[in-house]
């Protein structure tokens, strides 16, 4: 059942990145999210980025009715739903666009965090300021307009004890061939119906990634043939990723 | 009539539960305790289904569950290459069909048969997407159209033939017209209702198909009095769905009459692992049960155990 909540807050944290905080504290663990209702609109999964907060991406009519919101707006949520990441010590925490966001609750929950962060402009690289404070971060942008000029990929590898890899599914897959699948954990994103493991929906290779995700290690990411390559649209009618 | 193919464990996921065949290898790799999988009803036509939200559950658990999916499906040719790579290692493969009309029925069911070990045929499902022009919840109310449904599907297909019923209908009287029609065993049941929840800030219905159907622990006694009912009249083969979730309702349902137990909403919320390791508890209950007893020695045990004697008082 959806719990309405209000809109506290549309800070806008790029053209086309916003962050909305409800007034509504969500337990959670990082990398859990939460299925977002608008009455009428649809109801889509967001990962928390503060325990009372989703950060958004303009893509299509959803988002951007989400963006438009305003203080007082009701929005409707469901969750905490799946499962996120484990406890990391010293963990590379690498993040694509929007994918950026859905690192900062593991961020702050992780000893020591290093940052590997890409995105096409600078203002894509959300929380830079913020994670600088954490630990050293690591910026590549398409446009060089920020740190390196190129992918996320053009850094890696770092070093470190663990990774997490959050983004673009095409990033990630990229990221994972260049990472120790044993000690990575990745994010996948499907499109979601029920969100409760029931309908099957949003399987990756049949894992249902509602429930056994969205965070999975990389070593069940490896044996994914679909991941990177094909996902289940509405109709259950296969696309490319 | 044809048997059932043998279900070893006697237990299978409800349609539209896990629904696609990668899913089905994965519980099978994960140990599920699963002798058979039902896939996510095939429709003659793709069809997106209905928008989100497509369900209404209670975090705390217990209450009834409503979902208005609306039967989203592939195109039967999509179906065909999903199934024609399916390769499950010991469990049979149902495949549940629905269409608008008797003969999108026989369609369906002629294309996916050959993939198929049994064919489910969804007589019942109360959901549909607001305005859609369809006659399936008309479908399982008629006697005659559910027998003429299952009389053109047994003339597509040689397989086995279940001819699932819903809560809402006079299904005794349904479920004569099927079985002389050429089913070989009754699904009992689909979902009831269909049921409404309404959000008390937007003060509108929650579910954007505005109603769904009612499963889980509030469908149980509902769909078990079905299989009790059924069983009294026919003796047929049934494989019963409604709120199994331990193997207390699973020794029941078996009791009234069925042969295979189907579960769906008991997955909600549970990983691939919790839900494998959830048909092994309810298998190794009902075993235990049985206390050494072969498990078709139970089916419609309910039925045979003589009146209680009262006269001592
Ligand atoms: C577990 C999970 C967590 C998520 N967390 C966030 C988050 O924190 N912030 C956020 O902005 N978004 C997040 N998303 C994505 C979000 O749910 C929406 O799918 C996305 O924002 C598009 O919304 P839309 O309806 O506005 O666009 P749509 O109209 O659905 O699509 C716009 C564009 O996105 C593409 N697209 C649609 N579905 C997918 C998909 N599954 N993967 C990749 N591309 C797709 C479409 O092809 C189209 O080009 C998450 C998704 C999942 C599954
Ligand atoms: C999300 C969901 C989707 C369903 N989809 C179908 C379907 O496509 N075809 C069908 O015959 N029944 C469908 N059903 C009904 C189930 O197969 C089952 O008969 C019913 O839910 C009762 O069992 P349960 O209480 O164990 O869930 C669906 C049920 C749910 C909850
Ligand atoms: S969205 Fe229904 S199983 Fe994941």
């Amino acid at each position: 059942m959806p719990e309405m909540a209000r809109v506290l807050e549309n800070r806008r944290e790029s053209p086309w990145t916003h962050t909305l905080f409800f007034d509504r504290e969500v337990k959670c663990a990082p990398g859990q999210f939460m299925m977002v209702w608008l009455p009428r609109l649809g109801e889509k999964p967001f990962t928390l980025s503060y325990p009372n907060a989703i950060t958004v991406k303009r893509a299509g009519p959803f988002t951007e009715q989400l963006a438009a919101l305003e203080p007082g707006d009701p929005i409707g949520l469901r969750g905490p739903l799946g499962r996120g990441y484990p406890l990391m010590r010293r963990p590379a925490l690498i993040g694509g666009g929007v994918g950026i966001a859905e690192l900062r609750l593991l961020a702050l929950a992780s000893e020591k965090p290093i940052f590997v962060l890409g995105g096409r402009t600078a203002e894509e690289i959300l929380f830079h300021e913020e994670f600088r404070k954490l630990g050293p971060v690591h910026v590549a942008t398409e446009d060089g307009s920020l740190g390196a000029q190129g992918l996320v990929t053009s850094l890696l590898p770092v070093q470190a004890p663990a990774y997490a890899v959050c983004g673009p599914e095409r990033m990630m897959a990229a990221c994972l061939d260049l990472l120790p699948p044993e000690r990575t954990y990745l994010a996948i994103e499907r499109y979601m119906k029920c969100a409760v493991g029931l309908c099957g929906q949003c399987t990756c290779s049949g894992w249902r990634v509602c429930v056994d995700g969205p965070v999975f290690p990389g070593t069940w990411v490896r044996e994914m043939e679909d991941f990177g390559r094909r996902r289940r649209a509405k109709s259950g009618r296969w696309e490319p990723v | 009539m044809r048997p059932l193919p043998r279900i070893d464990p006697p237990l299978v996921n409800a349609s539209g539960i896990l629904s696609y065949p990668e899913v089905f290898a994965a519980f099978e790799k994960a140990g599920a305790c699963l002798g058979g999988y039902v896939t996510k009803s095939v429709g003659p036509v793709e069809k997106a289904g209905n928008d989100n939200p497509v369900v209404v559950y209670s975090a705390e658990g217990g209450a009834p569950v409503l979902n208005s999916l609306a039967l989203p499906t592939q195109s039967p040719e999509d179906w065909e290459k999903d199934l024609a790579s399916l390769r499950l290692q010991r469990s049979r493969l149902i495949v549940s069909i629905y269409g608008g009309t008797p003969g999108e029925f026989a369609r369906v069911a002629e294309r996916m048969a050959p993939y198929a070990d049994a064919i489910e045929v969804n007589l019942g499902c109360p959901n549909k997407v607001p305005g859609e022009q369809t006659i399936m919840e008309s479908i399982g109310q008629s006697p005659a159209v559910s027998g003429e449904v299952m009389r053109l599907v047994r003339g597509a297909c040689e397989k086995p033939l279940i001819a699932k019923l819903s809560p809402n209908s006079d299904y005794l009287a349904v479920a004569e017209a099927c079985l002389a029609a050429g089913a070989d065993a009754l699904g009992c049941g689909n979902t009831l209702g269909p049921g409404l929840a309404i959000d008390l800030t937007s003060r509108k219905p929650i579910l954007a198909g505005t109603t769904g159907g009612i499963s889980g622990p509030a469908l149980k006694p509902i769909n078990l009095r079905m299989t009790y009912e059924a069983y009294a009249r026919f003796q047929c083969p049934i494989v019963a769905y409604g709120g199994i979730a331990t193997w207390r309702d699973a020794a029941e349902y078996t009791m009234a009459g069925a042969c295979v137990l189907g579960i769906g909403t008991a997955f909600l919320g549970k990983g691939t692992r919790e839900s494998a390791g959830l048909t092994r508890a309810i298998w190794e209950g009902v075993v235990a049960y049985l206390d050494g007893r072969p498990f078709p020695d139970l089916v419609g045990e309910a039925h045979r155990l003589p009146a209680p004697d009262l006269t001592h008082a």
